[in-house]
């Protein structure tokens, strides 16, 4: 077994606020293998940003880590702990070297005065040894492989003159030039017409075969992981509640979030199903509930679940849930 | 599934004392959010308390301080002389009250017949608390107590100068006018950038373009050649206080192209806002958008503002008076006092001229780190969060 | 579907365009933009119905155009209820104040939408006291308890400010200031696009209970075409100002009739990880709505488009009825050649 790209272990994050010490991840672990792409699902306020940019360290100065997170990244090189690294120069080697990210807003990502094309050479000549001219020949290969036309006219234009759907296109190009072991995406298509979000994903689809890398694709659509991930891990409130292959998790949810999740979507497949949402409204992170994190809002909630926070459970090989019930008796209780 | 609306979830572990906190903070209106905020800045508290000490002294000054700050308050037999501080013990033994020493001013042989003050040791000046002494008028009510003063004789906390006024008095006073200028000409500018600044930023479009022209040509003016050409107009024949006004309102108008700026942006940020798009498609008038909406978004902005230009108008004029194109004795503000600093004699001689610098360096610090606390206490309620 | 075929419909738009003139200065070129181009829709009264489209489309520009909040450029727009009968496009300043009571309207984002420094009370019953429907305070606040009621907003966040509710209680303070003035058509701007996917069904639930029990007629503007499948009763799908296909909305997706409503659909990701029905994906960008293709505007990416689609641009024509398309071949080709029903999924 080949030792995964990165390893997540016990992440605790938590923020200086002016209403006290927030904690936004709660003891999060995960492993992303080399070309898998592992999915992270939650909605606003569940910590997958959060658990992203920690990554890469990016979160802001009012940052408290926990002690016993560890956030290891298997280089070539030798594994590298990226919540101890203390230099500059250090982190250089995970942000946009070892691990790159692209983000929602593509028209963010990029400055707005400078060239696309100089921002990429520019990016080349931090992470690599390359020469001024090689960057160049490299940034618009790259701009090609992402399917922009006419690539070597795009690399001396700025970003207002791209669409929307090639600025995230640029953006990955940009991102992967640097040929990084893991892409952090976070929720790279939420911002694009449906019709763009599709070649994207198909885009990323090829780019993870013929690259090799691995990617953590964050979003909150579940249907976009369908399509995309290999293994998805659903969160909520900091803690990661289910997590599995994609067909464990959607086919066969565990855990009654998930379960509450899929039945909120509208699909095309049952014009008549009634649309069913979670009931109650996410907690404040300043107020998690004790015992287990989704009980204020479980329909399926037990009198333990108040009191006694669950451990993830198996519920079949490589499939595990957070929660005192089984899978039988949360499908059941949920249907009912 | 869900009956009603959850508010925030009551956990059965939930104090009265935590929901009652809750719910003050979700019927917070914005002012009282932003103190909140305000008042967990360590430094802009304390600088809020300086401020505000200083603003105290300078109002109470004339009970304040123990003589009048003009000529006719002086101490013709104690001129630069040092500053004399009260103690409570010498080698005569100690005191209850705290005293100082008399001066007595007499021709010396030494110095060739030049009048030379020596103190005299035997010779103590017990400090009374609220004592009469020089009438001054206040909130428009004649008073004559002071807060203290000697039984015989003056006592000057911070020494004299070379006509033998009191530095101290006059640094109390001088507060006052720096303030009283810079307040009146924030006023001036704050009225004009409202209007100008308001009718750009709700109008757009052309009226905006000229009134930017306008505004950045104003913004052009430098300001020592202006104040030279003024003062060479400004009549001897006119009296400080006229004076006084006179530079008020002008440093009112030199300043209110950055205020006026800043209100257009803000306008031209908030017009946008969807709630203002709701507001319209109610079918509200501009009045009522304006006077419900837009003037409530930027209010703590402007206040920000306008405290943020405090220093610099205080400063303005400081600068102006300093170089001698501002205010002028009688009338002292901390400019003037700081224009008799400027010899080598007082340099190396009378130092406690320098007092007052102090108390302008600590305004002005005072003023600003205010001004950045409200500022980062308003800025993070205005930014949506999700 | 609550339509009644003999009641006349709220709206009945015809040739609505919508343009404006971008360049600004004295110097600089002037081109025309016809955000909304041509567009016919009827919306029965009471009924539900779907406004698609991607950016560009229109889709807000025309729901703006309905509210009088875009400017009308071209044809007509007739509202009608119970009271009055008015032609959008040409109102009296009273006549154009009367409509604002009767069509409100719905944003996307929550946190934009309310004023930070009301508090929920004052931002519900400012309708009421702009529009002077009450006339005391009490009756005022009467209203504002009794709507607020029926968004399931209770006495206590009345008293608080915006900052104090989530994405999906916003929502529902937004609704309840649309729904104050008693008005007879909703325009929802994509109202629950903002929101996270298990608050949107509590939306949407909301709103399809309004429609039910007060009888208002709703303009759904979105860019997810599986809310709006589940919603609404009535589809219009829109690309590049125009209408491109309007039919009921189970006809619409059992079979889609035109090849961009067909692109559309297999965009969707499925929730199917198995789900290979890879129906082409559509190929290059949107043109830009300043310099649209000639003929028919959708030929550039459309993968059945033969040389009279250059040409000539589609009229929108009845084929069945109550379903309208705008294409040359609608009748001839299956553009649904994946989707005959929709896939099953998991």
């Amino acid at each position: 077994m080949t030792a995964p790209l990165i390893s997540v272990s016990d992440l605790t994050v938590r923020f200086h606020t002016d209403e006290g010490l927030v904690t936004a991840v709660d003891r999060v672990s995960f492993d992303i293998a080399p070309g898998e792409v592992l999915g992270l699902v939650g909605e606003s306020g569940s910590g997958k940003s959060v658990t992203a940019k920690s990554l890469m360290r990016l979160n802001g100065d009012n940052t408290v880590y926990d002690p016993a997170s560890r956030i290891t990244v298997n280089l070539p090189d030798g594994p590298v702990d990226v919540l101890g690294l203390r230099r500059e120069r250090d982190l250089r080697v995970v942000r946009g070297g070892a691990i790159s990210m692209i983000f929602q807003e593509p028209m963010a990502s990029f400055a707005p005065a400078i060239t696309v094309g100089d921002q990429m050479v520019e990016q080349l000549l931090i992470h690599t040894t390359m020469s001024k001219a090689q960057a160049k020949e490299l940034s618009i290969e790259m701009l090609a492989r992402t399917g922009i036309p006419e690539p070597a006219r795009r690399f001396d234009q700025y970003a207002f003159e791209f669409s929307g759907g090639m600025r995230q296109r640029a953006m990955i190009a940009m991102a992967l030039s640097t040929k990084p072991r893991l892409l952090i995406a976070d929720e790279p298509t939420t911002a694009l017409d449906v019709t763009i979000q599709a070649q994207v994903i198909d885009l990323m689809k090829d780019l993870v075969r013929d690259f090799g890398m691995g990617i953590l694709f964050i979003t909150h659509d579940l249907g976009v992981i369908a399509q995309t991930a290999d293994r998805v891990a659903v969160m909520y409130l900091g803690r990661i509640v289910e997590t599995g292959t994609v067909r464990q998790v959607i086919r066969h949810p565990a855990h009654p979030y998930t379960l509450g999740l899929i039945n909120a979507l509208p699909k095309l497949s049952d014009l008549d199903a009634p649309l069913t949402p979670v009931p109650g409204d996410i907690p404040s992170p300043l107020n998690r509930p004790p015992g287990c994190v989704f009980h204020t809002r479980c329909p399926v909630a037990i009198a333990g679940c108040y009191v006694e926070e669950p451990a993830m459970r198996p519920a079949r090989d490589g499939h595990l849930a957070a929660c005192h019930l089984t899978e039988e008796a949360v499908t059941e209780g949920m249907t009912a | 599934m869900a009956e009603t609306m959850q508010g925030p979830q009551a956990t059965p572990q939930e104090t009265e004392a935590e929901r009652r906190r809750k719910e003050a903070y979700f019927t917070a209106s914005q002012g009282q959010l932003i103190w909140a905020r305000f008042r967990k800045n360590r430094s802009a508290m304390i600088a809020g308390t300086i401020l505000l000490v200083l603003i105290l002294m300078g109002i109470f000054a004339p009970f304040l301080s123990p003589y009048d700050p003009t000529i006719k308050g002086r101490n013709a037999d104690y001129t630069n002389g040092a500053p004399q501080i009260p103690r409570f013990c010498d080698e005569a033994g100690c005191s209850m009250r705290p005293f100082i020493y008399g001066v007595k001013r007499e021709r010396s042989l030494a110095t060739n017949f030049r009048w030379v003050t020596t103190i005299d040791t035997e010779d103590r000046r017990y400090v009374q608390f609220f004592v009469e002494g020089d009438e001054y008028k206040m909130f428009g009510m004649t008073f004559d107590t002071h807060l203290f003063g000697v039984d015989e004789g003056f006592i000057h906390l911070f020494g004299t100068d070379d006509t033998g006024k009191d530095i101290f008095s006059r640094t109390l006073h001088a507060i006052y006018t720096s303030l009283a200028v810079g307040t009146l000409g924030v006023l001036i500018s704050f009225v004009m950038a409202l209007i100008i600044g308001g009718i750009a930023g709700y109008f757009g479009g052309v009226i905006d373009g000229v009134i930017q022209m306008v505004t950045d040509a104003i913004r052009t003016v430098p300001i020592i050649p202006l104040f030279m050409a003024l003062a060479a107009f400004i009549p001897q024949e006119w009296s400080s206080e006229t004076r006084f006004f006179f530079i008020s309102i002008i440093i009112g108008f030199i300043n209110w192209p950055t205020l006026a700026r800043r209100v257009r942006t803000h306008l031209l940020v908030e017009r946008n806002q969807e709630y203002v798009l709701a507001a319209q498609l109610q079918g509200a008038g501009a009045g009522h958008i304006i006077g419900r909406h837009l003037l409530p978004s930027f209010t703590s902005y402007i206040i920000v503002d306008l405290v943020i230009s405090f220093p610099y108008i205080v400063l303005s004029e400081t600068a102006l008076s300093f170089i001698g194109l501002g205010l002028k004795d009688p009338v002292n503000s901390l400019g003037v006092m700081l224009q008799n600093t400027t010899s080598a004699d007082v340099l190396l001689n009378y130092q406690w001229y320098f007092i007052p610098v102090f108390f302008f360096i600590a305004l002005v610090m005072a003023f600003v780190y205010v001004g950045d606390g409200l500022r980062d206490a308003a800025d993070p309620y205005s930014s949506s969060k999700k | 579907m609550t339509a009644q075929a003999d009641t006349p419909p709220v709206i009945a738009a015809e040739n609505l365009t919508v343009s404006y003139t971008l360049g600004h200065g004295l110097l600089a070129t002037k081109t025309r933009l016809n955000a909304v181009d041509n567009v016919s829709i009827t919306i029965e009264r009471g009924s539900f119905f779907g406004l698609v489209g991607e950016s560009g489309s229109g889709k807000t520009t025309l729901g703006r155009a309905l509210l009088r909040a875009a400017p009308i450029s071209g044809g007509h727009v007739i509202y009608r209820d119970d009271e009055v009968r008015y032609d959008l496009a040409a109102l009296s300043k009273p006549e154009l104040k009367d409509y604002r009571k009767r069509a409100q309207l719905i944003f996307q984002d929550p946190y934009a939408a309310l004023s930070p420094r009301m508090t929920v009370r004052d931002i519900i019953a400012e309708p009421l006291e702009v529009m002077g429907l009450t006339k005391t305070r009490q009756e005022t606040d009467a209203r504002v308890r009794e709507i607020a009621a029926k968004c399931r907003l209770n006495l206590e966040h009345l008293r608080r400010f915006p900052h104090a509710f989530s994405g999906g209680q916003r929502q529902r303070i937004s609704i309840a200031r649309a729904l104050v003035s008693g008005p007879r058509l909703i325009v929802a701007d994509e109202s629950v696009a903002a929101l996270d996917v298990s608050i949107q069904a509590d939306v949407l639930n909301l709103l399809k209970s309004i429609q039910r029990e007060m009888g208002i007629s709703f303009l759904f503007i979105s860019h997810d075409l599986s809310v709006v499948a589940h919603v609404c009763d009535h589809v219009a799908v829109m690309y590049l100002g125009q209408l491109v296909e309007t039919a009921p909305t189970r006809t619409l997706f059992a079979r889609p009739r035109h090849p961009y409503t067909s692109a559309l659909m297999s965009a969707i990701p499925s929730l199917d990880p198995d789900d290979d029905s890879q129906a082409e994906k559509l190929e290059g960008e949107v043109p830009s709505p300043t310099n649209p293709p000639p003929g028919c505007k959708f030929h550039t990416r459309c993968r059945f488009a033969q040389a009279r689609c250059k040409a000539e641009a589609p009229a929108l024509r009845e084929i069945e009825p109550e379903r309208f398309v705008a294409c040359h071949f609608a009748e001839e080709f299956d553009f649904s050649r994946d989707h005959a029903a929709a896939p099953a999924e998991a």
